[in-house]
């Protein structure tokens, strides 16, 4: 008895019968709505109506407007300093998790400690910095009690700048775990070598445990950048309206039925995203590091 | 008449341009031990794997009992395979490891039959009393044994092994070893036996398979293989054998060793000459004899049990080896550092060569 | 030696990182106790009292504060979150089995799935809703659009878990298994399945949390009926009263809880692994 099916045919098939799911899932949810915000970018919008004759008025809106080239423009420059403080406030704590603590039971704690805030709510975590930054809030009435202040800070709150604070304390997380991951995979023997040639920490820092840690900075930065750009949240309870992202003209528009305004700056999000992953990923092969 | 159980029909495997298996062809009949002999990367285990149907060959056919199997997946080729790393369950016991292809496979057997025939196999192998255990509560040697039970039980007519006795120590290899011919002999079933080691393809093989980048290279019985080896690569294989460079024209072989007379030559795609180890004789620096003759300096020697081995360098890094065996009297002790004359007797060496016909 | 600096010096820094991370949650749980209902969410904290907790089970008398309505919205949270887990857990095993071997477009395919959890979920979420009330015409519902739109997120992440567990998987037990006549898919459920056990379960916790919480998906694609993320950013927009930080209290305590029977099914998972195959064995 020869079957024509060989071994070969047989688990192509299989492979084939496990992907498909998985396949059609993300193409029908994932890959078909982006099409459609490019598509639906170039609909014809009416006041209280929405039909698919192509045009271009809605883009043309977008790039006139100040209030919408300027959210563009505002969501580059948070993107861009929240990935620096994350950076910042991250990479120490990355240092001392994934090199200098020698015993892996308190990395590990120290860890789980990291990740422990998001077993609350984003929403509420976003919302806990109301009464921290406030006139009347934590920070304010421990700086006046210390004597460092004599009049509350006003700027803490509902400022670009509480924005960035909240933004930092919810995403730096991000950026701590793939670092520690790298520096703890570096070879302790490659420190030791360099330490015994008489090279200085600052020496050894530069030239050996950052090059090396270099693949967990940009892997961090890949998670923070897809958080930021496509943020809202945050800027919208912690600003009191004055920050504007895209994300946040989204939400408007799509308020107010506004959709091909909200198709053209959802392409305009997708642009901005795609170029900054694309970057990232020329310098690190994400497959390979996970 | 086709009396073999097992065939083996050109079979070539690849690995994108690695040829792991080129054009196999073998035949094994039943109730035979056959041992595969070859260095890492030699495609054995590619064989294996192959017969198994853990991998589809790209060309060539697999029989097996009077049928092709080639396209046969492995869950129904009814082949039992003993893997190097044991590869037990770790999340069952003894008895449930022994007894999985019973009762997971179509069998159809009750369970208590089951549980019948797998502590019989577990009897067999010598681990009765420890059926409730869980694999990692169990030496490597028992592990060894689970894995065998658990092929066994299945009643294959073929068993393949990958090295079954690679990661157990010296000691419990030998052990194993008798055990494994025993239980053949007893069960009647074909042994494919992959080894590293010449000494147990020697040991164990009814036949010796040597396979070489990919190649079946000799096939014979273990004499056969031990005294006419097919190419400089069997020799080289088998460790048996001191191997000289040189050339070989009109009836005698020049080396490092002057020129010898050679009464006969293996073809061969290059000339060399191989001298058994047990085949050198040591005279003394001084001496004078009409064969072939090799200075060399006396390194150190090992005491093997039943044989000594004395190591000889020949310049240029070239160890020779001697191996003298105990039963033929007392070994002459040779003093480190000092120079000797090797020889042997030119008939008994074997020699290859691209003259040879 | 420098570390003798340096490393003290990250450790103050890590514990005023630590400071930094939770200092928000301190203060939340300490206006959790503000005294009730006249107590605004700030400090300094009038008198202490659990008057807001006693509000969210409904034991207070009506008072001018509402009670959060957020009974239905964490119904269908939960329900959604079920849902998606095991949705992307089925998904996320099958696809991570099928990358073992390699095939063509493998590359493709993995990153049309990590893509799910790099496109922001205000897009995902835009465009579901498009397709849905535009092009197709359908209502949108969080069973729905909203449940779609959380499995192209959670699926990912399930995929990846799933991809790291099987890479350092030991085939040869599979082998070993169909060697003695089992067939594939018998081999997966009793030998792959009970092995991989653990990595499931962390796929599924995975894919549970991220959807409990997930936001910016369910805002446009859920229609009518809230989840509870979203009951709470409708908070945001009115007047914010302690017991939002009171229910937040709660919710984090809801989740430790989740973490320690994640915990400990994980660690019995190889025990009950054994012992359920012992007892089969046996019936």
């Amino acid at each position: 008895m020869t079957s024509t099916v060989t071994i070969q045919d047989r688990q192509s098939k299989v492979t084939r019968w496990l992907l498909i799911p998985g396949i059609v899932w993300m193409s029908l949810f994932l890959v078909v709505p982006i099409a459609m915000i490019v598509y639906v970018s170039f609909w014809t919008q009416t006041t209280f109506n929405i039909s698919s004759d192509p045009t271009l008025a809605s883009w043309k809106q977008f790039f006139t407007s100040d209030t919408y080239t300027g959210s563009l423009w505002t969501t580059i420059r948070i993107w861009l300093i929240v990935l620096a403080t994350t950076f910042i406030v991250g990479y120490p704590t990355a240092l001392f998790v994934g090199l200098f603590v020698k015993s892996k039971t308190l990395s590990t704690v120290l860890l789980v400690i990291c990740v422990i805030p998001f077993w609350t709510s984003f929403l509420i975590r976003v919302l806990a910095w109301r009464p921290m930054l406030g006139k009347e809030g934590a920070i304010n009435i421990v700086l006046m009690k210390l004597g460092i202040i004599q009049q509350p800070i006003e700027v803490l709150l509902f400022t670009e700048l509480s924005v960035i604070i909240g933004m930092t304390q919810i995403y730096c997380v991000f950026m701590v775990g793939p670092i520690a991951f790298m520096l703890s995979r570096i070879d302790r023997n490659i420190i030791e070598a360099a330490r015994d040639l008489g090279a200085g920490f600052g020496r050894i820092f530069w030239k050996i445990i950052f090059p090396l840690s270099l693949p967990g900075v940009v892997v961090g930065a890949i998670f923070v950048s897809v958080m930021v750009l496509g943020e809202f949240a945050t800027s919208g309870a912690l600003s009191g309206r004055k920050v504007n992202l895209l994300g946040n003209i989204i939400v408007t528009q799509v308020g107010s039925l506004k959709w091909a305004m909200a198709s053209v700056v959802g392409v305009v999000l997708t642009v901005v995203m795609g170029i900054v992953i694309a970057g990232f990923l020329r310098i690190v092969d994400l497959k390979r590091e996970l | 008449m086709d009396t073999a159980v097992f065939r083996l029909d050109g079979v070539t495997k690849r690995y994108g341009d690695l040829v792991a298996l080129n054009n196999a062809t073998l035949e094994v009949g039943a109730n035979e031990y056959l041992s595969f002999l070859g260095p890492s990367g030699s495609g054995k285990t590619t064989l294996l794997r192959v017969i198994a149907g853990f991998e589809a060959p790209e060309a060539g056919r697999v029989h097996f009992e009077g049928r092709d199997i080639t396209n046969v997946p492995a869950h129904e080729r009814g082949i039992g395979f003993v893997f190097q790393n044991f590869a037990l369950f770790p999340h069952l016991t003894v008895i449930q490891n022994v007894g999985f292809g019973l009762t997971h496979g179509k069998s159809g057997l009750s369970s208590a039959e089951i549980e019948r025939r797998a502590v019989e196999m577990i009897d067999l192998v010598g681990l009765s009393g420890m059926e409730g255990r869980g694999v990692d509560q169990i030496s490597g040697g028992q592990r060894q044994r689970v894995a065998l039970a658990r092929t066994l039980a299945m009643r294959p007519k073929l068993v393949l092994l990958d090295e079954p006795l690679g990661a157990l120590d010296a000691n419990l290899r030998g052990r194993m070893r008798n055990e494994l011919r025993a239980i053949r002999e007893r069960l009647g079933v074909t042994f494919l036996h992959v080894t590293g080691s010449e000494t147990e393809a020697l040991a164990m093989g009814d036949r010796v398979v040597v396979l070489d980048r990919g190649t079946i290279i000799q096939t014979g019985t273990p004499g056969e293989i031990y005294d006419r080896p097919a190419s400089p690569d069997v020799a080289h294989f088998l460790n048996r054998f001191n191997l000289f460079d040189g050339s070989l024209s009109r009836g005698s072989f020049t080396g490092a060793f002057g020129t010898a007379a050679v009464p006969q030559a293996t073809r061969a795609n290059r000339d060399v000459y191989a001298v058994r180890y047990d085949r050198m004789k040591v005279l003394p620096a001084s001496a004078s004899t009409d064969g072939p003759k090799l200075r060399a300096t006396f390194i150190a020697s090992e005491y093997l049990g039943s044989s000594v081995m004395n190591f000889f360098d020949a310049g240029h890094g070239h160890l020779i080896e001697m191996e003298h065996h105990l039963s033929l009297g007392a070994p002459d002790t040779y003093e480190p550092r000092q120079d000797y004359l090797l020889t042997w007797n030119p008939e008994q060496a074997i020699v290859f060569g691209r003259e040879a016909g | 030696m420098e570390s003798r600096i340096i490393k003290p010096a990250l450790g103050v820094y890590v514990a005023l990182f630590v400071l930094f991370l939770y200092g928000p949650f301190v203060v939340l749980t300490i206006i959790s106790f503000q005294q009730g209902p006249d107590g605004g969410p700030q400090f300094p904290i009038i008198e202490w009292s659990t008057y807001w907790y006693r509000q969210i089970f409904g034991l207070t008398p009506p008072s001018r504060v509402a009670p959060l309505p957020f009974g239905e919205a964490l119904i269908r949270s939960l329900v959604l979150a079920l849902m998606t887990m095991v949705v992307s857990t089925v998904l996320g095993v099958m696809s991570a089995q099928a990358f073992r071997r390699n095939f063509k477009g493998s590359a493709v395919v993995f990153y049309l799935i990590v893509l799910g959890m790099m496109v922001p979920g205000v897009l995902t979420g835009l465009g579901t809703s498009l397709l849905a009330n535009n092009i197709i015409g359908i209502e949108r519902h969080w069973y729905t659009t909203a449940f779609a739109t959380h499995v192209a997120y959670t699926f990912p992440f399930a995929f990846l878990v799933m991809l790291a567990i099987l890479n350092r998987f030991d085939s040869s037990v599979e082998e070993a298994a169909w060697s003695l006549g089992v067939d594939p898919w018998t081999t997966f459920r009793k030998v792959t399945f009970p092995l991989i056990f653990p990595g499931v379960l962390s796929a599924m916790l995975f894919a549970f949390t991220l959807s409990l919480d997930e936001f910016p998906r369910t805002l446009f694609a859920s229609g009518r009926d809230q989840t509870l993320p979203l009951a709470i950013y409708g908070t945001f927009s009115v007047e914010i009263h302690p017991n939002i930080f009171a229910f937040g209290v709660l919710t984090t305590l809801f989740s430790f809880a989740l973490l320690s029977v994640y915990g400990i099914l994980m660690a019995m998972s190889v025990r009950r692994a054994k012992k359920m195959a012992m007892q089969e064995d046996i019936a």
